[in-house]
C-alpha cells in the first residue's frame, strides 16, 4: 500500500467499525464464503479489533457464541466454521477469544487437540494454547500480543484503547 | 481475503461482474455442500475426490478438504493393486503441482505432498528434488519449499556435500540469500563437525547437553573459509543483512540461529522472511531458545544468601525457574526442612530468584554455626553456604568474571581469530563508517575480546549507531545500558564491594538484577529509567537507593525489600499516592525523598503519605 496526497492521515475508526460490524451480514458475498476455511481467524481479527476501538457491543453475541459452541469437537479441537475439521490454529483463536471476550456457556473442553504439523509456527499456538487454558508450567501468555507478561513487563508495552 | 479495491466500471460491466460472481459461489456453495454431505456420510468414492478436486484447485488452502481427500485415498488404496496406487499418488502429485500454482505458500498443499511421498509404493525423490529447485528458483526464501526440501533430502539420503554445493550456486549467484546461508549453517556442522571438547573434571555432565549441541561446532579450518567468504559477501554488499547474520552465526560457532537477535532487531525485512519472525515470536513466547542458548552455559544455583535476622534464605539460579516444579530442598545442618518457595514480587511467576522462610528461631542465635544446602533435584546440582558464629548474613556465589556470563556467545571463539576478524570489520568501517551491520558487529566482537578494555568505543559506536539508525535509537540505548549493567557488574567484583554504581549513563533499561541479589547500595541517578520493574524486588539485601534525575512514575520493584532504608527518587515522574503503595511494604524505609515529583501537588499529600508509610520519619517533599 503506497501513500498518495488523497490517503487520509487520521484513523478512520467510525468507517472501520462500521465495515467489521456489517461484514458478516453479507452471507451471500462471494470473497466472504471462499473464506470461510479461516473464519475462525476473521472472528478473532475482527472481535479484538472492535474491542480495541470500544464497539464490541455492535458485534452479534448470541450469533458468534453459537456459531464458535458450532465449531467444537468432541476432541477438545475447534475449527475455523462450522463442518470442518479442528484445527490447533483456530483453537489457540478460540483460547484467545475465551480469555479475553466471550464467556461461553456451556461446556469448553480444556483439551488441547495436536495437530500434525510440526513447524514453529504450530508449536507457537500449541503453547500459547495451553497457557491461555491455564497450564501452571507455562508461563502466562497475553492475548492481545500473543507473547509472555514477562517480556511486555520488561519492555513496558501495554496495549492502548484507541477512541 | 483483503478488501477489494473500488474500480470504476459503467453499470453494465458492474451488473456483469456481479452475475459472474454470483454463478461462481452458487457452484462453490453446492460442490461445497455435497463435499460435506458425502464426508458426514461416511462416502470414500471417485465423487468425492472429483467434488474436492473442484474445490481444492481454485481454493487450495481449504484444509478440511485434504483431510477428507487422505481419507478418500486411504480407503481407495484397500480397493487397489499396488501398481494402481503407485499411479493414483502420482495424479495426486501431479493435482497438487498444480494447486502450489495457484498458492505457492499453501500450507495444506505441502503437507499434503509430504503425506503422498509416505503412501507411494515408490517414491521418486529426485522428481521432488527437482520440484524443489523449481519452486525455490522462483522464490528462494519459500520457507515451506526449504522444509520440504530438508524432508525430501532426509528420505532420499542426498548427501550433505551435495546440499552444500546447492547453497554454494545458490549464494554465488546471489549474496541476498538468508535461506541458503540458514540452510549451510545447518549442514556445515554435519559435514564439517568440531569433535566435542572434554569436561573439566570436576563438573558433572549436565543432562541438558546432548549430542545435538555440540554437533553445533564447526571444526576450525572450515571456519576460516567461511569466513572468507562472508567477507566476500559483506564487503561487495555491506547493506545486506543475509551475510551478516551468517558471519554472526559463524563467530558464536551455531550455538542457535537466534543468538542473532541483536541482528534480528536490526533487520528490515523480517517480514520477507517469515521463519525470521517465527524465530523471534518462538524465542519470545516459548523461551525455548533461551533455554537452548543458556544450556550452553550449566544450569545451577548463582548464588545463595542466608539473613540471620530475617531468618530467610534467597536462592539465584541461573536461569528463570519456577520453584515449585524443580524439586528443590533445603537441608540445615543435615536436616531437611519443609520450606515454601516464594518469588520476589506476584507478577514474576517464573523468576532466577526465589525465597523462603527458615523456622522461626532455626539460625537466629549468633553463636551458632550452621550449613546449609540447596539441592535442585530436577538437575541433580546443589550449593553449600556456610553461616559462621558471629555474622550476621552469608552467601556463596560463584563471580560473572568465572562464569563468564557476559562474555557474549562469540567469545566461544579463539581471541586470536575473533582480534583478525575485528581487525576485517574495522577496515570495512573504513570504507562504511554507516554501516549499522558493521558497527553492530564490531561492538559485540569487542564485548567478546574484552568488554571493560572496549567500553569507551562500544559507547562511541552506540552513538554512531543511534544516529545512521534513528528508528531503532531506543533498542541501542537499551543494548547500551545492558553492556553498561554488565561492565559495571565486572568492576564491582574487582572491587570486591556491594555497591552498583551507574549514573549519568544514559541508561533507559535495567537487567541482570538477578545478579545483584548481595548489593546494599544502589546509585541510578541521572539516566532516564522510566520504572523500576518487579524485577527489581530480587535486591534481597538493598539499604539505600538512588535514583534522582530520572523519569520513573512506576515504582513497582520496590516490594517487600526487607532492609531497604533510604530511598531517594528526586525529579522523577511521580504522580499520584498509589504509584508509592508497594513502598509500604518495605518495612525498613525510613528516609524517603520526593522532591521535585508532580505528586506532591496531590492534595493533602503529606498526610497521605504519613497515614500510608507510617514508619518513614524523615519525608522530603
Amino acid at each position: 500500500m503506497t501513500a498518495t496526497l488523497f490517503s487520509p492521515n487520521t484513523l478512520l475508526l467510525d468507517k472501520h467499525a462500521d465495515y467489521i460490524a456489517a461484514y458478516g451480514s453479507k452471507k451471500d458475498d462471494y470473497e466472504y464464503t471462499l473464506s470461510e476455511y479461516l473464519r475462525m481467524s476473521g472472528i478473532y481479527w475482527g472481535l479484538t479489533v472492535m474491542d480495541l476501538m470500544g464497539q464490541l457491543s455492535r458485534m452479534n453475541r448470541e450469533e458468534i457464541i453459537e456459531f464458535i459452541k458450532s465449531c467444537q469437537h468432541d476432541c477438545g479441537g475447534i475449527s475455523a466454521s462450522t463442518g470442518h475439521d479442528p484445527h490447533l490454529l483456530y483453537t489457540l483463536r478460540l483460547a484467545i477469544l475465551y480469555t479475553e471476550l466471550i464467556i461461553l456457556c456451556g461446556t469448553f473442553l480444556p483439551v488441547l487437540y495436536i495437530s500434525i504439523q510440526v513447524d514453529p509456527f504450530h508449536t507457537l499456538f500449541g503453547v500459547a494454547g495451553l497457557s491461555l487454558l491455564g497450564d501452571e508450567q507455562i508461563k502466562p501468555v497475553n492475548p492481545v500480543f500473543c507473547m509472555p507478561e514477562d517480556v511486555l513487563q520488561r519492555i513496558g508495552l501495554q496495549p492502548d484503547l484507541l477512541n | 481475503m483483503h478488501g477489494r479495491v473500488k474500480i470504476k466500471s459503467t453499470a453494465q460491466q458492474e451488473e456483469e461482474k456481479r452475475k459472474e460472481k454470483e454463478k461462481k459461489l452458487k457452484a462453490f456453495v453446492s460442490a461445497r455442500d455435497a463435499v460435506l454431505k458425502k464426508r458426514s456420510a461416511g462416502e470414500h468414492d471417485e465423487e468425492a475426490l472429483q467434488l474436492t478436486r473442484q474445490l481444492l484447485s481454485s481454493n487450495p488452502d481449504f484444509a478440511t478438504l485434504w483431510n477428507y481427500r487422505r481419507e478418500v485415498l486411504l480407503h481407495l488404496e484397500t480397493l487397489r493393486e499396488k501398481d494402481e496406487v503407485q499411479k493414483l499418488y502420482e495424479s495426486e502429485l501431479h493435482f497438487i503441482e498444480a494447486c502450489l500454482k495457484v498458492n505457492p505458500k499453501s500450507y495444506g498443499c505441502w503437507h499434503h505432498r509430504t503425506w503422498v511421498n509416505t503412501r507411494l509404493p515408490q517414491p521418486d525423490w529426485t522428481r521432488e528434488l527437482g520440484l524443489c529447485d523449481r519452486c525455490l528458483s522462483l522464490d528462494e526464501r519459500n520457507f515451506h519449499c526449504w522444509d520440504y526440501r530438508r524432508v525430501v533430502v532426509k528420505a532420499s539420503g542426498v548427501s550433505v556435500e551435495q546440499e552444500l554445493q546447492f547453497t554454494d550456486r545458490l549464494i554465488g549467484s546471489n549474496f541476498s540469500n538468508y535461506s541458503s546461508w540458514h540452510y549451510r549453517s545447518t549442514l556445515l556442522p554435519q559435514l564439517h563437525p568440531q569433535p566435542a571438547p572434554d569436561s573439566a573434571p570436576n563438573t558433572s555432565p549436565s543432562p541438558t547437553t546432548s549430542p545435538q549441541f555440540h554437533s553445533h561446532r564447526v571444526c576450525e579450518e572450515q571456519l576460516l573459509k567461511e569466513y572468507e567468504l562472508s567477507h566476500n559477501a559483506f564487503f561487495t554488499d555491506p547493506n545486506d543483512q543475509s551475510a551478516w547474520f551468517y558471519y554472526r552465526w559463524l563467530l558464536g560457532r551455531g550455538v542457535c540461529v537466534c543468538v542473532c537477535l541483536e541482528l534480528l532487531c536490526i533487520c528490515e525485512d523480517t517480514s520477507a522472511h517469515p521463519m525470521l519472525c517465527v524465530c523471534v515470536c518462538v524465542y519470545v513466547c516459548v523461551c525455548v531458545c533461551v533455554c537452548v542458548c543458556v544450556a550452553e552455559r550449566e544450569e545451577m544455583i548463582s548464588c545463595v544468601y542466608v539473613s540471620r535476622e530475617g531468618e530467610r534464605v534467597s536462592v539465584a539460579f541461573s536461569k528463570p525457574v519456577h520453584a515449585q516444579s524443580e524439586g528443590l530442598m533445603l537441608v540445615l545442618d543435615g536436616q531437611p526442612q519443609q520450606v515454601e518457595w516464594r518469588s520476589t514480587h506476584p507478577r514474576l511467576r517464573h523468576s532466577p530468584v526465589w525465597l523462603c522462610d527458615l523456622p522461626p528461631g532455626s539460625i537466629s542465635d549468633m553463636s551458632n554455626e550452621h550449613n546449609l544446602t540447596i539441592h535442585w533435584t530436577e538437575k541433580h546440582t546443589h550449593r553449600d553456604c556456610a553461616l559462621y558464629t558471629g555474622c550476621a548474613e552469608s552467601w556463596c556465589r560463584d563471580s560473572a568474571t568465572n562464569l563468564e556470563l557476559f562474555r557474549s556467545e562469540l567469545s566461544v571463539e579463539k581471541s586470536s581469530v575473533l582480534q583478525a576478524e575485528l581487525q576485517s570489520c574495522n577496515q570495512l568501517l573504513e570504507l562504511e563508517p554507516q554501516n549499522k551491520w558493521c558497527l553492530l558487529t564490531i561492538i559485540l566482537l569487542m564485548r567478546a575480546l574484552d568488554p571493560l578494555g572496549h567500553e569507551k568505543e562500544t559507547l562511541a559506536h552506540f552513538q554512531t549507531l543511534k544516529e545512521v539508525d534513528p528508528m531503532r535509537s531506543t533498542y541501542y540505548s537499551d543494548l547500551c545500558s545492558k553492556f553498561l549493567i554488565e561492565n559495571t557488574i565486572l568492576k564491582m567484583e574487582y572491587a570486591e564491594v556491594r555497591v552498583f554504581s551507574l549514573s549519568n549513563k544514559n541508561l533507559t533499561t535495567l537487567c541482570h538484577l538477578d545478579q545483584l541479589l548481595f548489593v546494599t547500595h544502589i546509585n541510578l541517578s541521572s539516566n532516564q529509567l522510566l520504572r523500576l520493574p518487579p524485577h527489581f524486588a530480587m535486591l534481597q539485601c538493598l539499604e539505600v537507593l538512588e535514583a534522582d534525575d530520572n523519569a520513573i512514575e512506576n515504582l513497582e520493584g520496590l516490594y517487600h525489600l526487607p532492609k531497604l532504608e533510604e530511598v531517594s527518587l528526586r525529579n522523577n515522574q511521580i504522580c499520584k499516592l498509589s504509584d508509592l503503595e508497594s513502598l509500604a511494604s518495605c518495612t525498613k524505609l525510613t528516609r524517603l525523598d520526593l522532591r521535585g515529583n508532580p505528586v506532591h501537588r496531590t492534595a493533602h499529600i503529606e498526610s497521605e503519605l504519613s497515614q500510608l508509610l507510617p514508619r518513614v520519619t524523615a519525608l522530603s517533599l
